[in-house]
Protein backbone atom coordinates (compact mmCIF):
# COMPACT_ATOMS: atom_id res chain seq x y z
CA UNK A 1 0.00 0.00 0.00
CA UNK A 2 0.80 3.53 -0.56
CA UNK A 3 1.82 5.44 3.00
CA UNK A 4 -0.20 8.96 2.97
CA UNK A 5 1.87 11.55 2.03
CA UNK A 6 3.97 8.98 -0.52
CA UNK A 7 3.97 10.76 -3.90
CA UNK A 8 2.02 8.67 -6.13
CA UNK A 9 2.57 9.64 -9.70
CA UNK A 10 0.69 10.90 -12.30
CA UNK A 11 0.15 9.04 -15.45
CA UNK A 12 1.28 11.31 -17.67
CA UNK A 13 -1.25 12.79 -20.53
CA UNK A 14 -1.54 11.48 -23.88
CA UNK A 15 1.88 10.96 -26.05
CA UNK A 16 1.12 9.13 -28.87
CA UNK A 17 3.21 7.32 -31.14
CA UNK A 18 6.41 7.83 -30.65
CA UNK A 19 10.50 6.51 -31.82
CA UNK A 20 13.45 5.84 -29.17
CA UNK A 21 15.53 8.60 -30.31
CA UNK A 22 19.34 7.14 -31.93
CA UNK A 23 21.91 9.41 -33.21
CA UNK A 24 22.45 6.58 -36.36
CA UNK A 25 18.76 7.71 -37.22
CA UNK A 26 18.46 11.18 -35.94
CA UNK A 27 17.71 12.77 -39.68
CA UNK A 28 15.11 10.09 -40.23
CA UNK A 29 13.54 10.86 -37.10
CA UNK A 30 13.17 14.52 -37.99
CA UNK A 31 11.62 14.02 -41.15
CA UNK A 32 9.78 10.66 -40.39
CA UNK A 33 5.49 11.24 -40.40
CA UNK A 34 3.19 10.11 -37.21
CA UNK A 35 6.34 10.59 -34.45
CA UNK A 36 4.68 12.37 -31.81
CA UNK A 37 7.06 12.00 -29.39
CA UNK A 38 10.75 10.38 -28.93
CA UNK A 39 12.45 9.13 -25.68
CA UNK A 40 16.11 9.26 -25.30
CA UNK A 41 18.99 6.93 -23.84
CA UNK A 42 19.97 9.16 -20.91
CA UNK A 43 23.47 7.95 -20.38
CA UNK A 44 24.24 8.64 -23.92
CA UNK A 45 23.23 12.23 -22.96
CA UNK A 46 25.61 15.09 -21.69
CA UNK A 47 23.50 17.89 -20.23
CA UNK A 48 26.56 20.43 -21.78
CA UNK A 49 26.25 19.25 -25.42
CA UNK A 50 22.69 18.14 -26.00
CA UNK A 51 22.47 17.26 -30.20
CA UNK A 52 21.48 19.64 -31.76
CA UNK A 53 19.03 17.25 -33.99
CA UNK A 54 17.28 16.09 -30.21
CA UNK A 55 16.99 19.75 -29.23
CA UNK A 56 15.74 20.80 -32.81
CA UNK A 57 12.80 18.27 -32.39
CA UNK A 58 12.07 19.81 -28.52
CA UNK A 59 11.64 23.02 -29.83
CA UNK A 60 9.25 21.73 -32.43
CA UNK A 61 7.08 21.01 -29.17
CA UNK A 62 7.81 16.90 -29.51
CA UNK A 63 8.13 15.35 -25.92
CA UNK A 64 11.20 14.19 -25.33
CA UNK A 65 11.44 11.32 -22.14
CA UNK A 66 14.26 10.17 -21.04
CA UNK A 67 14.86 6.58 -20.49
CA UNK A 68 17.89 4.77 -18.09
CA UNK A 69 19.52 1.54 -18.58
CA UNK A 70 22.12 1.94 -16.14
CA UNK A 71 20.74 2.55 -12.74
CA UNK A 72 20.25 -1.16 -11.61
CA UNK A 73 17.73 -0.08 -9.17
CA UNK A 74 17.34 -4.23 -8.42
CA UNK A 75 21.31 -4.45 -7.25
CA UNK A 76 21.25 -5.09 -3.72
CA UNK A 77 24.71 -3.19 -3.38
CA UNK A 78 23.94 0.94 -2.83
CA UNK A 79 22.33 2.89 -5.78
CA UNK A 80 25.12 4.59 -7.53
CA UNK A 81 23.54 8.14 -6.39
CA UNK A 82 25.64 9.76 -9.42
CA UNK A 83 23.67 7.80 -12.31
CA UNK A 84 20.63 8.98 -10.67
CA UNK A 85 21.69 12.55 -10.26
CA UNK A 86 23.00 12.50 -14.26
CA UNK A 87 19.24 10.99 -15.03
CA UNK A 88 17.90 14.02 -12.81
CA UNK A 89 19.94 16.42 -14.96
CA UNK A 90 19.26 15.19 -18.03
CA UNK A 91 15.51 14.95 -17.51
CA UNK A 92 15.78 19.09 -16.05
CA UNK A 93 17.30 19.54 -19.37
CA UNK A 94 15.42 18.35 -21.51
CA UNK A 95 12.10 19.72 -19.45
CA UNK A 96 10.80 16.20 -19.45
CA UNK A 97 7.89 15.31 -17.19
CA UNK A 98 8.96 11.70 -16.14
CA UNK A 99 12.21 9.41 -16.18
CA UNK A 100 12.38 6.31 -16.09
CA UNK A 101 14.45 2.47 -15.95
CA UNK A 102 14.00 -1.41 -15.89
CA UNK A 103 13.17 -3.67 -12.95
CA UNK A 104 16.74 -5.39 -13.51
CA UNK A 105 20.09 -5.43 -12.14
CA UNK A 106 23.12 -4.65 -14.20
CA UNK A 107 25.77 -4.66 -11.46
CA UNK A 108 27.30 -6.97 -8.94
CA UNK A 109 30.16 -8.42 -6.80
CA UNK A 110 32.18 -5.54 -8.83
CA UNK A 111 31.36 -6.81 -12.51
CA UNK A 112 29.42 -4.61 -14.90
CA UNK A 113 27.49 -7.04 -17.02
CA UNK A 114 26.25 -4.10 -19.60
CA UNK A 115 23.22 -5.51 -20.04
CA UNK A 116 19.37 -5.83 -17.92
CA UNK A 117 19.17 -8.86 -15.97
CA UNK A 118 16.22 -10.12 -13.92
CA UNK A 119 16.12 -10.12 -10.47
CA UNK A 120 14.69 -12.96 -8.21
CA UNK A 121 11.10 -12.71 -7.68
CA UNK A 122 11.04 -12.64 -3.83
CA UNK A 123 9.80 -10.71 -0.89
CA UNK A 124 13.55 -10.08 -0.12
CA UNK A 125 14.40 -8.68 -3.54
CA UNK A 126 11.37 -6.38 -4.03
CA UNK A 127 11.64 -4.66 -0.90
CA UNK A 128 15.52 -3.74 -1.79
CA UNK A 129 14.04 -2.66 -5.22
CA UNK A 130 11.14 -0.55 -3.87
CA UNK A 131 13.77 0.78 -0.98
CA UNK A 132 16.18 1.89 -4.22
CA UNK A 133 13.37 3.38 -6.13
CA UNK A 134 12.30 5.43 -3.43
CA UNK A 135 16.01 7.07 -3.34
CA UNK A 136 15.63 7.20 -7.06
CA UNK A 137 12.59 9.12 -6.83
CA UNK A 138 13.50 11.66 -3.92
CA UNK A 139 16.28 12.46 -6.35
CA UNK A 140 15.18 12.62 -10.10
CA UNK A 141 12.12 14.63 -8.76
CA UNK A 142 9.68 13.72 -11.48
CA UNK A 143 7.10 10.91 -11.80
CA UNK A 144 9.23 7.99 -12.76
CA UNK A 145 8.62 4.32 -14.38
CA UNK A 146 9.66 1.08 -14.30
CA UNK A 147 9.93 -1.57 -17.47
CA UNK A 148 9.47 -5.22 -17.41
CA UNK A 149 12.24 -6.63 -18.86
CA UNK A 150 13.36 -9.57 -21.38
CA UNK A 151 15.06 -12.67 -19.20
CA UNK A 152 16.52 -15.61 -20.91
CA UNK A 153 16.79 -17.17 -17.76
CA UNK A 154 14.73 -17.48 -14.49
CA UNK A 155 15.82 -17.48 -10.89
CA UNK A 156 15.35 -20.47 -8.85
CA UNK A 157 12.59 -20.27 -5.55
CA UNK A 158 10.22 -17.48 -7.12
CA UNK A 159 7.49 -16.25 -4.36
CA UNK A 160 5.56 -13.91 -6.44
CA UNK A 161 4.51 -13.82 -10.42
CA UNK A 162 6.51 -11.13 -12.72
CA UNK A 163 2.48 -9.37 -12.32
CA UNK A 164 2.43 -9.38 -9.03
CA UNK A 165 5.98 -8.42 -8.41
CA UNK A 166 5.03 -5.54 -10.64
CA UNK A 167 2.26 -4.65 -8.98
CA UNK A 168 3.66 -4.89 -5.41
CA UNK A 169 6.10 -2.66 -6.69
CA UNK A 170 4.21 0.36 -8.09
CA UNK A 171 1.78 0.10 -4.58
CA UNK A 172 5.11 0.14 -2.61
CA UNK A 173 6.48 3.45 -4.13
CA UNK A 174 3.86 4.61 -6.35
CA UNK A 175 5.95 4.70 -9.65
CA UNK A 176 4.46 4.27 -12.58
CA UNK A 177 5.28 1.22 -15.57
CA UNK A 178 6.68 0.94 -18.72
CA UNK A 179 4.86 -1.91 -20.42
CA UNK A 180 6.94 -3.71 -23.23
CA UNK A 181 4.85 -5.94 -25.14
CA UNK A 182 7.72 -7.43 -26.90
CA UNK A 183 9.90 -7.96 -23.47
CA UNK A 184 6.46 -10.05 -22.70
CA UNK A 185 6.10 -11.36 -25.81
CA UNK A 186 9.98 -12.61 -25.11
CA UNK A 187 9.25 -13.93 -21.58
CA UNK A 188 6.41 -15.79 -23.00
CA UNK A 189 8.35 -17.75 -25.38
CA UNK A 190 11.51 -18.27 -23.28
CA UNK A 191 10.14 -18.53 -19.88
CA UNK A 192 6.12 -19.48 -20.57
CA UNK A 193 4.66 -16.45 -19.07
CA UNK A 194 1.26 -16.18 -19.58
CA UNK A 195 0.89 -12.66 -21.48
CA UNK A 196 -3.00 -12.86 -21.06
CA UNK A 197 -2.78 -12.82 -17.39
CA UNK A 198 0.42 -10.57 -17.26
CA UNK A 199 -1.38 -8.21 -18.56
CA UNK A 200 -4.76 -8.85 -16.32
CA UNK A 201 -2.85 -8.69 -13.01
CA UNK A 202 -0.40 -5.87 -13.50
CA UNK A 203 -2.51 -2.21 -12.48
CA UNK A 204 -2.67 -0.95 -16.15
CA UNK A 205 -4.00 1.87 -14.24
CA UNK A 206 -0.35 2.62 -13.68
CA UNK A 207 0.72 2.67 -17.03
CA UNK A 208 3.08 5.32 -18.51
CA UNK A 209 3.51 4.10 -22.04
CA UNK A 210 4.43 1.20 -23.62
CA UNK A 211 7.29 -0.40 -25.92
CA UNK A 212 7.44 -2.32 -28.98
CA UNK A 213 10.39 -3.99 -30.62
CA UNK A 214 11.58 -6.68 -32.90
CA UNK A 215 13.75 -9.50 -32.64
CA UNK A 216 14.39 -12.79 -33.85
CA UNK A 217 14.15 -16.51 -33.15
CA UNK A 218 17.47 -18.19 -32.64
CA UNK A 219 18.86 -21.55 -31.41
CA UNK A 220 15.16 -22.51 -30.12
CA UNK A 221 15.45 -18.78 -28.05
CA UNK A 222 13.88 -15.37 -28.88
CA UNK A 223 16.39 -12.51 -28.76
CA UNK A 224 15.08 -9.28 -28.19
CA UNK A 225 17.22 -7.48 -30.47
CA UNK A 226 15.67 -4.38 -31.37
CA UNK A 227 17.65 -5.20 -34.56
CA UNK A 228 14.92 -6.76 -36.86
CA UNK A 229 11.07 -6.08 -37.95
CA UNK A 230 8.01 -5.97 -34.88
CA UNK A 231 6.86 -9.55 -35.30
CA UNK A 232 3.36 -9.53 -35.94
CA UNK A 233 2.97 -12.33 -32.26
CA UNK A 234 4.57 -8.57 -30.93
CA UNK A 235 1.50 -6.19 -32.27
CA UNK A 236 -0.99 -8.90 -31.49
CA UNK A 237 0.22 -8.20 -27.90
CA UNK A 238 0.24 -4.48 -28.26
CA UNK A 239 -3.46 -5.28 -29.50
CA UNK A 240 -4.52 -7.12 -26.25
CA UNK A 241 -2.85 -4.78 -23.68
CA UNK A 242 -5.19 -1.91 -25.94
CA UNK A 243 -8.38 -3.99 -25.14
CA UNK A 244 -7.65 -3.71 -21.91
CA UNK A 245 -6.46 0.10 -21.77
CA UNK A 246 -5.79 3.08 -23.73
CA UNK A 247 -2.46 3.57 -23.49
CA UNK A 248 -0.87 7.01 -23.01
CA UNK A 249 2.10 6.49 -25.33
CA UNK A 250 3.36 3.16 -27.48
CA UNK A 251 7.41 4.10 -28.33
CA UNK A 252 8.89 1.90 -31.33
CA UNK A 253 12.55 1.33 -30.29
CA UNK A 254 15.23 0.18 -33.03
CA UNK A 255 18.93 -0.08 -31.64
CA UNK A 256 19.98 -1.41 -34.58
CA UNK A 257 20.35 -2.61 -38.21
CA UNK A 258 18.42 0.71 -39.48
CA UNK A 259 16.01 0.05 -42.20
CA UNK A 260 15.14 2.65 -43.99
CA UNK A 261 12.85 5.16 -43.27
CA UNK A 262 9.54 3.71 -45.12
CA UNK A 263 10.22 0.82 -42.99
CA UNK A 264 10.19 2.87 -40.10
CA UNK A 265 7.09 4.90 -40.57
CA UNK A 266 5.39 1.29 -41.86
CA UNK A 267 6.12 0.03 -38.64
CA UNK A 268 5.01 3.33 -36.53
CA UNK A 269 1.85 3.07 -39.02
CA UNK A 270 1.27 -0.15 -37.75
CA UNK A 271 1.45 0.39 -34.12
CA UNK A 272 -1.01 3.83 -34.35
CA UNK A 273 -3.67 1.35 -36.14
CA UNK A 274 -3.56 -1.03 -33.35
CA UNK A 275 -4.06 1.56 -30.83
CA UNK A 276 -6.30 3.49 -32.67
CA UNK A 277 -9.73 2.52 -32.33
CA UNK B 1 23.28 -11.44 7.46
CA UNK B 2 20.43 -9.13 6.10
CA UNK B 3 18.07 -9.65 3.04
CA UNK B 4 20.07 -7.33 1.18
CA UNK B 5 23.54 -9.29 2.13
CA UNK B 6 21.79 -12.27 1.01
CA UNK B 7 20.67 -10.91 -1.98
CA UNK B 8 24.05 -8.73 -2.74
CA UNK B 9 26.08 -12.22 -2.68
CA UNK B 10 23.55 -14.04 -4.94
CA UNK B 11 23.56 -11.65 -7.57
CA UNK B 12 27.61 -11.58 -7.37
CA UNK B 13 27.71 -15.24 -7.79
CA UNK B 14 25.11 -14.95 -10.64
CA UNK B 15 27.64 -12.08 -12.89
CA UNK B 16 30.52 -14.12 -12.03
CA UNK B 17 29.35 -17.18 -13.50
CA UNK B 18 27.79 -15.23 -16.42
CA UNK B 19 30.76 -12.71 -16.88
CA UNK B 20 34.23 -14.64 -15.27
CA UNK B 21 33.74 -18.11 -15.75
CA UNK B 22 32.31 -18.63 -12.21
CA UNK B 23 30.40 -21.74 -11.58
CA UNK B 24 26.90 -22.23 -12.13
CA UNK B 25 24.78 -20.91 -8.82
CA UNK B 26 22.28 -24.27 -7.63
CA UNK B 27 18.72 -24.47 -9.14
CA UNK B 28 19.63 -22.15 -12.73
CA UNK B 29 18.71 -23.67 -16.20
CA UNK B 30 22.46 -24.45 -17.03
CA UNK B 31 21.66 -23.65 -21.16
CA UNK B 32 20.05 -21.06 -20.13
CA UNK B 33 23.49 -19.73 -18.17
CA UNK B 34 25.18 -20.50 -21.02
CA UNK B 35 23.15 -18.61 -23.77
CA UNK B 36 22.94 -15.82 -21.45
CA UNK B 37 26.65 -15.95 -21.07
CA UNK B 38 26.80 -15.76 -25.01
CA UNK B 39 24.24 -12.73 -25.18
CA UNK B 40 26.48 -11.43 -22.70
CA UNK B 41 29.36 -11.55 -24.51
CA UNK B 42 28.12 -10.68 -27.69
CA UNK B 43 26.59 -7.51 -26.69
CA UNK B 44 29.82 -6.44 -24.96
CA UNK B 45 32.07 -7.49 -28.45
CA UNK B 46 29.61 -5.36 -30.27
CA UNK B 47 29.78 -2.29 -27.91
CA UNK B 48 33.64 -2.72 -28.39
CA UNK B 49 33.59 -2.79 -32.04
CA UNK B 50 30.98 0.26 -32.17
CA UNK B 51 33.73 2.64 -30.09
CA UNK B 52 36.81 1.16 -31.67
CA UNK B 53 35.76 0.28 -35.91
CA UNK B 54 39.73 0.43 -36.04
CA UNK B 55 40.31 -2.75 -33.95
CA UNK B 56 37.21 -4.19 -35.89
CA UNK B 57 38.84 -3.58 -39.08
CA UNK B 58 42.59 -4.38 -38.46
CA UNK B 59 41.69 -7.46 -36.84
CA UNK B 60 39.12 -8.64 -39.69
CA UNK B 61 37.61 -11.62 -38.75
CA UNK B 62 39.57 -12.86 -36.08
CA UNK B 63 38.04 -9.88 -33.74
CA UNK B 64 35.18 -12.02 -32.45
CA UNK B 65 37.84 -14.76 -31.50
CA UNK B 66 40.27 -12.85 -29.91
CA UNK B 67 37.55 -10.55 -28.10
CA UNK B 68 35.25 -13.84 -26.54
CA UNK B 69 39.16 -14.90 -25.35
CA UNK B 70 40.02 -11.24 -23.84
CA UNK B 71 36.54 -10.96 -22.48
CA UNK B 72 36.03 -14.23 -20.32
CA UNK B 73 39.24 -13.21 -18.16
CA UNK B 74 38.57 -9.27 -18.36
CA UNK B 75 35.04 -9.00 -16.96
CA UNK B 76 34.54 -5.39 -17.26
CA UNK B 77 34.41 -4.15 -13.70
CA UNK B 78 31.64 -1.63 -12.26
CA UNK B 79 32.97 1.88 -12.58
CA UNK B 80 34.64 0.93 -15.90
CA UNK B 81 33.10 3.03 -19.01
CA UNK B 82 32.43 1.44 -22.54
CA UNK B 83 34.95 3.39 -24.03
CA UNK B 84 37.26 2.58 -21.07
CA UNK B 85 36.24 -1.09 -22.14
CA UNK B 86 37.13 -0.96 -25.24
CA UNK B 87 40.26 0.90 -24.85
CA UNK B 88 41.32 -1.75 -22.82
CA UNK B 89 41.14 -4.77 -25.05
CA UNK B 90 42.95 -2.33 -27.48
CA UNK B 91 45.70 -1.96 -25.00
CA UNK B 92 45.36 -6.06 -24.93
CA UNK B 93 45.87 -6.40 -28.17
CA UNK B 94 49.18 -4.80 -28.49
CA UNK B 95 50.20 -6.47 -25.22
CA UNK B 96 49.90 -9.85 -26.88
CA UNK B 97 51.81 -8.54 -30.23
CA UNK B 98 48.29 -9.18 -32.07
CA UNK B 99 48.05 -5.20 -32.70
CA UNK B 100 51.08 -2.41 -33.33
CA UNK B 101 50.86 0.00 -30.98
CA UNK B 102 50.26 3.34 -32.65
CA UNK B 103 52.85 5.48 -33.14
CA UNK B 104 50.56 8.79 -32.17
CA UNK B 105 47.09 9.10 -31.12
CA UNK B 106 44.26 11.52 -30.99
CA UNK B 107 41.57 12.67 -28.88
CA UNK B 108 38.22 11.81 -29.47
CA UNK B 109 34.84 11.33 -27.82
CA UNK B 110 34.80 8.02 -27.97
CA UNK B 111 38.47 7.22 -26.74
CA UNK B 112 41.73 7.47 -27.97
CA UNK B 113 42.47 6.47 -31.52
CA UNK B 114 45.10 5.62 -33.33
CA UNK B 115 45.64 7.91 -36.17
CA UNK B 116 45.33 6.97 -39.72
Amino acid sequence: MVVAGDAVAEVPGPLGVGIGWREEIDLSIARLPGVDWVEVVAENLHTEHLPETLLALAERGIPVLPHGVSLSLGSAEPVDTRRVEHLAEVTGALGAPMASDHVCFVRAGGLDSGHLLPLPRTREALDVLVDNVKLTQSIVGVPFALENIAALLEWPDAELTEAQFLRELTERTGCLLIVDVANLYANARNLGVDPAAFLDEIPLERLAYVHVAGGIERDGLYHDTHAHPVLPEVLELLGELRSRVDPPGVLLERDDDYPTDTELAGELAAIRAVVTR
Amino acid sequence: MTGRERLAEQQAELLKALLAGGEIPPGFDEDRIRAERIVLRTKRRWVTGFLRPDLRRELGARFAELFDAYAVTHPRAEGVRAHQDADAFGQWLIDRGELKAPKKARWSPLGWIASR
